[in-house]
């Protein structure tokens, strides 16, 4: 998936430096687009139906304003995203297309008359599957986990909608907010940047083997590839005594899960026997932070970054306030009022930072 | 010491077997005879409670048979199989061990009492020299031995066989009739055998017991029923009873 | 019992206790003999501690100690319930599972976390369906014929049926909810800690310990269920007392450490290859194997890589297969 992925970036990028020009010729309405498996897809220049049954992109399409273009609504945005019905309250009203990710209803997608469907390019068959019985374009897309593929996504979707403006717009805001805190970062060296274990997936023991925001706010993920990535894997599980002989400056706690489905909890972590002798437990260094979900989306993304960057180089980042980041960001992106405050109410984030 | 059959029914779906006011001699030897599918399994194994019978129907010694324990009715009257089938191929002292069950409970292993009866079972059917053997190892004729050294090995004063003789060919077969004459006789046992050789039977029964579709013919000391009238009518062919050497034989 | 018989009788009563003193010792963590046994001492003379680097303590006493204790008494349950129903089922075919414990356990696990999220320990949730699985075969095969073929097919198909249920709780789920879910299913012996195993431990160790003393009975329950009566045993009675306490064991091992699998079938059988079929010997026997066995597994599947962990039901299952091939290849009459 990744190495899928980075062929599109080159071209992308490249087509993304010289705009408004697109890959491929835009000949007589018809987009030519490659998506995330490297197909290329025949998109019609103008797009006014749109279902998304990838929920990375149907967060991104409301971003964009373009939320009044969806007609049809998947499972995970319906049931699992609740703060998707603050983000596009008109959501309700959307029938719902699919109930899993190999379970689309092809009848109610067929006969809700899309002309493009998004989806995830995690099994090749089902996308061509879908795209062979609808006869409707499917562009499977997803950033997994990579900042500039997620921008890179928005910018091509915002194409594909004829909303390019917004789009340069998100993106380039959420690339240069991810700069500043690069630059900001650029001469700390390594052995000051905190040495962090994740604890994702409710488990205490899996751990993601790259996650981008901790790189990008300057911490170091202790399990950074530590199994190789070829097979696309994204966690992997350590052993507890490998853990304890890292002794991380810091544990992060996986906090996207509901809090009364949270397996792991701070103060579990707290009070694990075995990790009595860790130095991150004894200064109480124990945060949550959002961590992977079924979309990653581009606020969440920037206001995790922006975070995290805090959390470790609170000396680099003093102004920062989650609570106030939280509004402006989410403002920005959905033109949602008390956007962290409704976040909070879900995920209890407002409870993350105590200083 | 005795086996009386008062009123015993037991149904199955296409057969029933009703026997009624039967005894059995305490210390001989009865043969139960009869064509197939007369009932004279089902009546062994309603004997041992194999098969679930009512109150009121059998007494052992005059106590009712259904309202004994598994255990005790174990230590009264033993069963030795036709033949064993098993998954496990247990050696033989350990598997003629299994006939103390009765007296070893729930949680404990068997002590060296337990054992050392065994060893004399096998001694008496003449195989000690194949204690250590596995089951399986042996002819068909001496496993049929070991069966029955399991079954002396429950000190019961009733012994239930059967078709002993099945499969065996003459000399094992005298061999085991022989053994089986001799518990009734030194043992003081009293012995029960389904037989499907008339001959055998007729020559060292005691008594002697007809049976056919699920009732009981005739029963009685082979002089004094063995007829050919009564022949015929149980076996529906005609047969001819021969004298020979003092004793009957039974000519097809 | 022939000489040899006996010599391999004693290995296999030395085997968990070396393996189990050996293997406090294997870790990421470098840990020295000494440092090890002054670990392990230190509860009760907090003297020892001193001069003791810190996280020792944690890691010998909360990361191996539960984790080897586990082992230990999983694999020696494990193997007994196998044994017991085999010598009750007739068949060496047989495992522990094969009543439905692993599907129910999964089932109960699963309804658990959707339905009570964290608030409510899945364990206890699989242990409850783990023997209501088992409860459910009991019934429906009661009044039959033949029982124990159909309690082995009523088994398999209430197996399949939780099994199925499984899938539906999956399939309704949020796909993160029931992560941990699925490591659980391939067995894993770190995870749980005292709190659990304080429940499940003396469970497990019950439950074995009256499988062990009813070993001389099981030889009687391996004969036909005709010949077992005869002999005074009251058959039912003692079958159900057998599956109970093989299940007590199976679902208190598996509802905290997930599926271990093929324990059950492999050990009984490598003891009845070196010390013959008398249950007498084959159900203690199996239980030292078994524990053994388990840790060496289960330090296999903790040292073979640096960082990171294979889940130790995987490890017997790739171990236990090839092996099962083998045995069946060598052994030419065993049994029958």
């Amino acid at each position: 998936m990744k190495k899928r992925l980075s062929v599109l970036l080159v071209p992308a990028l490249l087509a993304g430096l010289a705009p408004p020009s697109v890959p491929g010729a835009a000949q007589s309405g018809v987009l030519t687009v490659k998506d995330s498996l490297d197909r290329t897809v025949l998109v019609p220049a103008k797009v006014k139906r749109v279902v998304s049954i990838q929920a990375e992109i149907t967060r991104l399409i409301v971003a964009l304003g373009a939320g009044n273009d969806l007609v049809g609504v998947d499972y995970t945005v319906r049931l699992h995203d609740h703060l998707f019905k603050h983000i596009y309250p008109e959501e309700a009203r959307l029938p719902l297309v699919s109930m899993a990710e190999n379970n689309v209803n092809l009848e109610t997608v067929i006969s809700l008359k899309p002309d493009i469907i998004f989806a995830s390019p995690f099994e090749r068959q089902i996308v061509e599957a879908i795209q062979q019985k609808t006869r409707i374009p499917v562009v499977a897309l997803a950033s997994l986990g990579n900042a500039a593929k997620l921008a890179e996504e928005m910018r091509l979707v915002g194409r594909i909608l004829g909303r390019e403006r917004r789009a340069e717009e998100l993106a380039a805001y959420f690339t240069g907010s991810l700069d500043l805190i690069r630059e900001r970062l650029k001469d700390v060296p390594r052995d000051k940047r905190p040495r962090v274990y994740l604890s994702f997936w409710g488990s205490l023991t899996r751990t993601p083997i790259h996650y981008e925001p901790v790189e990008i706010a300057g911490g170091l993920n202790l399990a950074e590839k530590i199994i190789p990535d070829i097979l696309g894997s994204v966690g992997t599980m350590v052993k507890i005594e490998q853990l304890i002989l890292w002794d991380p400056d810091m544990i992060l706690v996986h906090g996207n899960y509901l809090p009364k489905e949270r397996a792991v909890t701070v103060e579990s972590v707290l009070k694990d026997p075995r990790l009595a002798s860790l130095r991150s437990v004894k200064a109480k260094k124990i945060f949550y932070t959002f961590g992977f979900w079924n979309w990653w989306d581009m606020a969440e993304v920037l206001l995790e970054t922006e975070y995290l960057a805090h959390l470790f180089h609170p000396d680099r980042f003093p102004e920062f306030d989650l609570g106030r980041r939280g509004d402006a960001i989410y403002k920005k992106f959905y033109g949602l009022d008390d956007g962290f405050a409704k976040l909070s109410a879900i995920l209890r984030c407002d409870e993350w930072v105590h200083d | 010491m005795s086996i009386w059959v008062k009123d015993l029914r037991f149904d199955y779906r296409n057969f029933s077997l009703h026997v009624q006011n039967l005894r059995f001699e305490a210390a001989k030897l009865t043969s139960i005879v009869g064509p197939n599918g007369a009932g004279k399994t089902t009546l062994l194994k309603c004997l041992c409670a194999i098969l679930p019978i009512a109150r009121d129907s059998l007494f052992l010694d005059r106590r009712d048979i259904a309202l004994l324990s598994a255990e005790e009715r174990a230590r009264l009257i033993a069963y030795v199989p036709q033949e064993h089938g098993s998954a496990f191929n247990y050696a033989v002292q350990d598997f003629v061990l299994m006939g103390r069950a009765a007296y070893v409970s729930l949680f404990s292993t068997p002590s060296a009492a337990d054992v050392e009866i065994a060893f004399e079972a096998l001694e008496y059917v003449g195989l000690r020299r194949y204690a250590a053997r596995p089951y399986f190892e042996l002819s068909s004729g001496e496993r049929r031995l070991v069966l029955i050294a399991r079954a002396l090995a429950q000190k019961s004063d009733f012994l239930v066989l059967d078709e002993p003789t099945s499969f065996l060919d003459p000399k094992h077969e005298t061999e085991l009739m022989d053994l089986a004459r001799r518990l009734a006789v030194e043992k003081k046992k009293t012995v029960l055998v389904t037989l499907h050789n008339l001959d055998v039977a007729v020559k060292y029964s005691d008594a002697m017991v007809f049976m056919k579709k699920g009732g009981v013919v005739a029963s009685g000391r082979p002089d004094d029923i063995l007829t050919e009238p009564l022949l015929e009518s149980v076996y529906e062919i005609k047969m001819t009873i021969l004298r020979y050497d003092g004793r009957k034989f039974i000519v097809k | 019992m022939t000489k040899k018989q006996r010599a391999l009788g004693l290995l296999i009563v030395l085997f968990p206790f070396v393996a189990f003193f050996v293997s406090l010792s294997i870790g990421v963590v470098h840990i020295p003999l000494d440092g090890v046994l002054k670990s392990l001492l230190s509860p009760i003379f907090p003297s020892l501690k001193q001069g003791l680097p810190e996280n020792y303590f944690g890691i010998v006493l909360g990361v191996r100690l539960p984790r080897l204790l586990l082992a230990l008494l999983a694999g020696a349950g494990l193997s007994v319930s196998g044994a017991s129903l085999q010598a009750l089922s007739k068949n060496a075919l047989v495992n522990e599972y094969i009543l439905g414990i692993s599907s129910g356990a999964a089932f109960g696990a699963s309804l658990s976390i959707v339905i009570f999220r964290q608030s409510f320990p899945p364990q206890i949730s699989a242990f409850v369906f783990a023997v209501a699985a088992v409860m459910i075969v009991l019934l429906i095969s009661r009044n039959s014929d033949s029982p124990i073929v159909s309690l082995l097919l009523t088994g398999i198909i209430v197996s399949a049926f939780f099994s199925a249920l499984l899938s539906l709780v999956e399939f309704f789920a949020s796909p993160y909810a029931l992560q941990g879910l699925f490591y659980w299913l391939m067995g894993n012996l770190g995870w749980p800690g005292w709190g659990a195993l304080s429940i499940s431990l003396p469970l497990t160790a019950i439950g074995t310990a009256g499988l062990i003393l009813m070993r001389w009975r099981m030889n009687v329950l391996s004969m036909s269920d005709e010949e077992a009566r005869s002999l005074g045993v009251n058959i039912r009675r003692e079958k159900l007392l057998v599956i109970f306490l093989a299940t007590l064991v199976t679902a208190a091992v598996t509802s905290v450490a997930g599926i271990i699998g093929w324990v059950g079938l492999i050990v009984p059988h490598l003891v009845r290859m070196m010390v013959g079929v008398d249950n007498r010997r084959v159900v203690p026997l199996s239980a030292a194997m078994g524990a053994g066995y388990l840790i060496l597994a289960d330090d296999l599947a903790r040292s073979l890589a640096s960082s990171f962990e294979i889940p130790v039901g995987i490890f017997t299952s790739l171990i236990g297969i090839p092996f099962f091939i083998l045995l069946l290849r060598k052994s030419k009459r065993i049994w029958l």
